[in-house]
């Protein structure tokens, strides 16, 4: 099953064009990893595809509903389809670890505190956070954070979870635990889109690369082939910046 | 002066201060959440919107309190031919209700700019992972964003609130028969200064309970950062 479906999309900020016709399809159980160069449109190519920000052309779909900002009813409905994990974690510093996971189940998904606790207790093991519901964020390190926003946005059991450079915020000593929990998902069949600079981990943990220059796609296939093999010269430039 | 006449000035002295008490609730009262409204239209991306409550502020902090006080109390009948005497709101005169409306007017505009301020310092992220997250506007702002708010304003809300504290003894203009109104008219009568040190230990003591108590709201507010 198609999970994401993205066609043919445009988006340019003013006069700079960032997005410059990407088309990316990604089914179910699958994992992709997006790489590239800064600037090179992968943040936005993720914006885009999660409702923070507009297209100008082009279309997008998710868990087969078609993306389209004029139709509130729609768009509620598609936040629901996925979660977003971001570079700088963004969890709400004035709720405990426990809220964050269940608000939105609660207030937005209308479950009962009970069921949405429920769901938060699980997540919270599987993130090696089982101690951590009452903490507030400003006690976490930067690893727990990332973890628990993690676990914020499978809360709402999405069909597709993407991640926004997870690591690039946290001390290297702390990236592991994230990249654990993020391999874990992986092979649970969690349909996931990362967007990295990691490029060992992206090689191992997904299933296919798409490496981004100056809004296109340049290149793209499955993964170990596009790391260690190459084909397109932007491509081996990029990776020859990278000694891992 | 005598035991009795110490007894009696404060006597008289709390009475005015009942007053005070009365114009400083009422003007927190409706002055924070107007305030708030004020801020959102600042912020208004329609333009012109934003223009009339740019305007508003400007007009607002840029005249005095008193001149204030005095229009909102003569303007309906100066202005419209509308008498207020009679006008009364349960046990309030139009003298007390004018410098209630006075003061909210006034304290709204400088509040807005508070809010302003903190809510343009909230980081978009947290905007955007209520958004992703599917939280409506409302929902948005009441839960996430607000409280954020409030816990960054509130030392500068503070000194607004202290500021207050002393301001309400400009409602003797509209002779309402606040505090600083009974001091001036014990101290002309008694030919005494003491009416007035003892009317500044009344605002002094009111304003320790102010930084106490905010204090205290700042405290509760500490277990995130």
């Amino acid at each position: 099953m198609r999970v994401l479906e993205i066609k043919d999309i445009y988006k340019s900020f003013d006069d700079l064009r960032v997005l410059n016709g990407i088309s990316l399809n990604v089914d179910e159980g699958e994992v992709v990893a997006v790489i590239g160069p800064s600037g090179g449109g992968k943040s936005t190519l993720l914006r885009c595809a999660t409702t923070l920000e507009t297209i100008d052309k082009g279309s997008i779909k998710i868990g087969g509903i078609e993306l389209d900002y004029k139709n509130r009813k729609s768009l509620a409905e598609i936040r629901g389809k996925f979660g977003l994990v971001f570079q700088s974690f963004n969890l709400f510093p004035h709720y405990s670890v426990r809220r964050n996971i269940t608000e939105a189940l609660v207030s937005v998904h209308k479950k009962s505190r009970e069921e949405a606790n429920k769901i938060c207790d699980n997540l919270l093991q599987k993130m090696g956070l089982s101690d951590k519901g009452d903490s507030y964020p400003c006690n976490l390190s930067g690893g727990q954070q990332q973890r628990v926003s993690i676990a914020r946005a499978l809360a709402t059991s999405p069909d597709i979870l993407f991640f926004d450079e997870p690591t690039s915020a946290l001390d290297p000593e702390l990236t592991a635990g994230v990249l654990n929990v993020i391999r874990e998902l992986a092979e649970e069949k969690m349909t996931m889109v990362i967007v990295t600079h990691e490029m060992s981990f992206a090689r191992d943990v997904a299933d296919r690369i798409i490496f981004m220059d100056g809004g296109i796609i340049v290149e793209e296939g499955p993964a170990k082939d596009l790391i260690n093999n190459p084909q397109n010269d932007r491509t081996k430039a990029f990776l020859a910046g990278y000694s891992d | 002066m005598d035991q009795e006449q110490i007894l009696s000035m404060i006597n008289q002295l709390w009475e005015g201060f009942e007053f005070s008490v009365g114009i400083f609730a009422f003007t927190i009262l409706f002055s924070i959440p107007l305030g708030l409204l004020i801020s959102k239209g600042r912020m208004s991306k329609n333009r012109a919107l934003s223009a009339v409550f740019r305007f508003y502020i400007s007009v607002m902090r840029g005249t005095p309190l008193m001149l204030q006080l005095l229009l909102v109390y003569f303007g309906p009948y100066y202005l419209f031919g509308v008498t207020t005497g009679n006008i009364e709101i349960g046990p309030f005169n139009y003298r007390f209700i004018a410098s209630i409306i006075g003061f909210s007017l006034n304290y709204a505009a400088y509040f807005a700019e508070i809010f302003r301020g903190g809510i343009q310092s909230m980081p978009r992220g947290q905007y955007e992972a209520a958004q992703v997250l599917g939280f409506t506007r409302i929902q948005t702002y009441f839960k996430i964003i607000l409280p954020q708010v409030f816990k960054r304003v509130l030392p500068s809300v503070t000194n607004e609130v202290i500021t207050l504290v002393k301001d309400t003894s400009l409602a003797q203009v509209l002779a309402v028969t606040e505090m600083f109104t009974v001091a001036k008219n014990l101290a002309s009568a008694q030919v005494s200064v003491i009416p007035f040190i003892a009317a500044g230990i009344f605002y002094y003591m009111f304003n320790l309970l102010v930084e106490v108590v905010m204090g205290r709201i700042e405290k509760s507010m500490s277990y995130y950062s």
